[in-house]
């Protein structure tokens, strides 16, 4: 089945003509040219990826492309580190890196070292909070060596005790560089106050659990989150679908079932305060984080959809065409970098936040600039013109997301793991071109509160322009007691 | 109600056919690249490619860093921002009325900065006065502003990756679009080539020393390189920060960014790389007709500085509330140099990877170390700093890596890599050489780069070939021609006493 997708552009209002002009002193009117310009339909039907199930029930995609001998494996699992009980989740948030160092049952470290090293594979492992990724990527002559190495680090890890002890030694480093960086600052301060104890609010292990890396520790975590039942895989690239499917059947025989253990993301809850958190620290510039609770799940419904146009206006998508941007930016020249995002899942709710690196002596001017706009959303209609700006943005960059098969089996395996269709980009894009100016102030209205937004400010008090008491009750926090 | 087709569809069968690497030559250098260049000098390099509907379009200026004069410096980088703030009918609701209001802005600046150059003397009060007119008449010809009005018609449009960046060497400007909207690229990027209007020029101003904060002041690894370069090239501009020197970008004015617009931004100066599902066709007679006409100006003429040979050793240190790190680096030939090849498997031997010697001395075996990486910089077409970067693990200290680090350069000088470290090289040169044809705006970031550094599109791809015929003896050679102590260049962060003592002393 084959459809053609007919998106037309901007329709002409003045008649074509670009006659090829005499002189450059004499500018032709962009503008108009512009208007005038009538683009073809856009005639694509992207490759969908095949799906078939290995015998043990392991669900796996496939898109061929040989225009190039490469070959590209994606190995997803439903498991992560907020899944593993609190006391493990140091162990498994580096889990990823033990399993790629620490050699394997049949290999020492530094042969699987040689090996992927020798054979250029690209090997990267991640187990983050919700779910854990692998990607490797190769010459497709090395197909064997990829896959067996690939299933060996995941099957069989060693956890080399000398490996483990070099782990630790970085990471304990990486403990006494905490504080070196600004990003590194505002993120552990507003995850702490925002999340509190909450795995999703961590992203360093402490000194604690790194004394606690053990082999059997890392054991316990790695046969629960890389077990078949949690596993989908991807495959892209230069192969023949037979053999290839025969090599992943021999590679999975004998993997025993997923053990007990792991439990479902504790509850969220989002602090509803302090108003003004400050962390003292002397940066030149100011670090800036507001934000709450953002009430709404990925879901095919009218508030969801308007959620996502509301935030690519507000700070996301839209860029330099977002309030944000053009405000505390383009208008006001307080900072380089400032954004806002609504986060969510299909499975929970996320954070609304919005955030900016300032002018140190801007800071409570960019703080109460950045509420208003905020604010804004609710009380400033955006207009038929801005939402039609993101639906035409998404609509006409549709075929971004099918740009190569590396990127379509990313999204399917991304779907998949959360719950959602196969064709969610189509009811995404159908959503978003339902949303109206009045659905975007309403969900604004309903879920944008600033007079309830957490802020976390880390900069150097003396340098603001005013009292940061001005802005709201100020609580400190010295950087010290940030605890992870 | 449009449907989009998204699921459920057959496969594409793949249409391209494999590039077979022939012995030592990359498959870069077989791609079916068109060259065409207008009588006024300016490059296009056309690559249609199978796939997804969208074009990446990328533009070189030979025009970077090093062509500032002095007292400029950042001004390439604030111009390439300059940009994106529209042209005489972008941008503008009343470009005449707008235009009436810059000579009074400029001089309001200007006072600004005759101010501030008073230096001790400078009276706070006035500047904040003379500050608060700059701001009031700036945003008062904002009236006849539409900002950011250009970003705007891109993303009305789905272009994607928009943006630019400035180098010591280059400037470029790229984004890509859906394939039928490729002619879009013609109106806009011949208008604002052609008719740049320097608007919302202070405020934009302002943003860049954020920007400079965000990058360089507030970061260790910023700080301590930028030191480094500073240190290790000390007449060659590649010393200077890209960014800018931070009372240099508060004085540089509308006038100077044009200035250095007129030197450099001739179609003579720009190579221009569009990759993806195209009409060569069109793409020419689209060339011709929106840039054919803008008149060539004088060619990029390269940097007369040479840097002196260095006379020993050079060590600094660099104060900053953080834990040590420490860059090592030697003065190595242009990218151009018959040695270039070889030290770029050098580098491969001494930090590509984990089995890579630096990696397995300092990480794996003396454990002094969480990372040791290398990097060659400033720049790419004059000589430049083969640097390492390393970050000790406490109690070790920065000397011990540099101890470590130089006895596996005097290691390299007399044993030479292995046949297993070379076929290790090769491989990942082999597999690189295929991994860098995989996105449209990847690759037409390597043609167009390639075109106005060294006149050839084929060049990057080329030099890959070359590597991968490099010899253990060449290696040798180069590493024992460089790594040499006179010509080294030491940089350490440091931790201020006082900062020290609060922590305790301990970190």
């Amino acid at each position: 089945m084959r459809a053609h997708l007919a998106l037309l552009g901007w329709l002409a209002t003045v008649p074509a003509s670009t006659p090829a002009r005499a002189a450059a002193q004499q500018p032709t009117d962009s503008r108009r040219a512009i208007e005038s310009l009538q683009f073809p339909p856009l005639r694509f039907s992207p490759p969908m990826p095949k799906r078939v199930k290995l015998s043990n029930g392991v669900p796996v995609y496939l898109l061929p492309d040989k225009t190039l001998p490469i070959l590209q494996l994606f190995v997803v699992s439903k498991a992560g580190v907020a899944h593993v009980p609190d006391s493990l989740w140091g162990v498994g948030w580096h889990a990823d890196e033990i399993i790629r160092s620490g050699g394997t049952t049949r290999l020492s470290p530094d042969s699987v070292d040689k090996l992927l090293d020798f054979y250029a594979i690209q090997f990267q492992l991640n187990t983050e909070n919700e779910q854990s990724r692998a990607f490797v990527s190769g010459l497709s002559r090395y197909r064997d060596e990829m896959l067996e190495l690939t299933f060996d680090l995941l099957r069989n890890p060693r956890n080399d005790t000398s490996r483990i002890r070099i782990l630790a030694a970085q990471q304990e480093e990486n403990w006494r560089r905490r504080n070196d960086q600004p990003f590194s600052v505002i993120a552990r301060a507003w995850n702490q106050v925002m999340l509190g104890d909450h795995p999703l609010g961590r992203t360093l292990a402490t000194p604690a659990e790194i004394a606690g890396f053990t082999p059997q520790r890392f054991r316990w975590v790695e046969e629960r989150i890389f077990c078949p039942e949690n596993l989908l895989i991807g495959v892209t690239g230069d192969f023949d679908e037979r053999p290839l499917i025969a090599k992943l059947e021999s590679l999975f025989r004998g993997w025993e079932r997923c053990k007990a253990g792991l439990r479902e993301l504790p509850p969220l809850h989002f602090a509803q305060g302090p108003p003004v958190v400050l962390v003292e620290k002397d940066f030149n510039q100011t670090s800036i984080r507001m934000g709450h609770a953002g009430g709404l799940k990925v879901a095919n419904t009218p508030d969801y959809f308007a959620s996502a146009v509301a935030e690519f206006l507000l700070g996301g998508g839209g860029g330099f065409s977002s309030r944000l941007l053009q405000r505390v930016r383009s208008d006001s020249g307080f900072a380089y970098s400032v954004f806002s995002f609504w986060e969510a899942t299909p499975k929970r709710e996320g954070q609304f936040a919005a955030g900016a690196q300032v002018r140190a002596e801007k800071t409570v001017a960019a703080l109460k600039l950045m509420r208003q706009i905020v604010g804004s959303m609710a009380t400033e209609p955006v207009t038929a013109k801005d939402v039609k700006l993101a639906q035409d943005n998404r609509v006409n960059s549709f075929v971004f997301q099918f740009e190569n098969a590396g990127q379509i089996i990313s999204q399917q395996l991304s779907y998949a793991v959360n719950g959602l269709p196969p064709n969610w980009f189509e009811v995404y894009l159908q959503g978003i071109q339902r949303v109206t100016p009045e659905q975007v102030t309403d969900v604004a209205q309903r879920y944008l509160h600033p007079e309830r937004l957490v802020t976390v400010v880390v900069g150097k008090p003396s340098a603001f322009d005013k009292s940061l008491s001005e802005y709201g009750p100020v609580t400190a926090l010295s950087v010290d007691s940030i605890k992870r | 109600m449009r449907t989009l087709p998204l699921a459920g569809l057959a496969l594409l069968v793949p249409l391209a056919t494999s590039v077979p690497l022939h012995a030592q030559e990359s498959p870069g250098e077989k791609l079916p690249v068109v060259t065409h260049v207008l009588p006024n000098g300016m490059t296009f390099l056309l690559l249609r490619r199978e796939g997804a509907p969208t074009v990446a379009f990328v533009t070189h200026f030979r025009a970077g860093g090093v062509d500032e004069w002095t007292g400029i410096s950042g001004t390439a980088h604030l111009f390439e921002h300059m940009l994106f703030k529209g042209t005489r009918t972008i941008g503008t609701k009343n470009y005449d009325a707008e235009q009436a209001l810059f000579p009074r802005i400029d001089a309001a600046a200007d006072s600004v900065t005759a101010e501030f150059r008073k230096g001790a003397l400078t009276d706070s009060a006035q500047l904040k006065r003379l500050r608060d007119r700059l701001k009031q008449l700036e945003d008062s010809a904002r009236q006849y502003t539409v900002s950011n009005e250009l970003w705007r018609i891109l993303t009305e449009n789905g272009a994607q990756n928009l943006n630019a960046s400035t180098g010591n060497d280059l400037t470029n400007y790229f984004f890509s679009l859906p394939a039928n909207r490729a002619k879009l690229w013609f109106v806009l990027e011949s208008d604002r080539i052609r008719n740049p209007v320097l608007r919302e020029f202070y405020s934009e101003r302002e943003v860049v020393m954020e920007e400079r904060r965000l990058s360089i002041e507030t970061q260790p690894f910023g700080m301590l390189y930028e030191q480094f370069v500073a240190t290790a090239f000390q007449a060659h501009p590649y010393g200077r920060p890209v960014v800018g020197v931070a009372s240099e970008i508060q004085a540089v004015n509308r006038h100077a960014a044009l200035e250095y617009y007129h030197r450099f931004y001739a179609p003579n100066n720009a190579v221009v790389a569009i990759v993806g599902d195209i009409a060569v066709d069109s793409m020419k007679a689209w060339a011709s007709q929106y840039f054919a006409d803008i008149p060539a100006g004088e060619p990029h003429r390269p940097v007369v500085t040479q840097e002196p040979p260095q006379r020993g050793e050079r060590r600094i240190e660099v104060q900053f509330d953080a834990s040590p790190i420490v860059m090592i680096g030697y003065h190595v030939p242009s990218a151009q140099h018959a040695d270039a090849p070889a030290l770029a498997v050098l580098s491969q031997i001494l930090t590509g990877g984990r089995t890579s010697r630096l990696y397995q001395r300092l990480v794996i075996r003396d454990r002094v170390a969480t990372a040791i990486g290398s990097f060659m910089a400033p720049g790419q077409l004059y000589p430049r700093e083969f640097a390492f970067q390393g970050v000790p693990i406490a109690p070790h200290t920065t000397r011990e890596i540099e101890q470590a680090l130089y006895g596996e350069l005097e290691r390299i000088q007399r044993e030479p890599p292995s046949p297993f470290e070379l076929q290790r090289v090769r491989n990942q040169i082999d597999a690189s050489s295929y991994q860098r044809l995989q996105s449209n705006l990847g690759l037409a970031f390597q043609l167009s780069s390639s075109e106005a550094l060294w006149s050839d599109w084929r060049r990057t791809f080329h030099d890959q070939g070359t590597q991968a015929r490099v010899t253990a003896a060449d290696v040798q050679r180069v590493a024992k021609t460089y790594f040499e102590r006179t010509n080294r260049t030491v940089a350490t962060l440091v931790r201020p006493a006082a900062a020290a003592d609060q922590k305790g002393g301990n970190e």
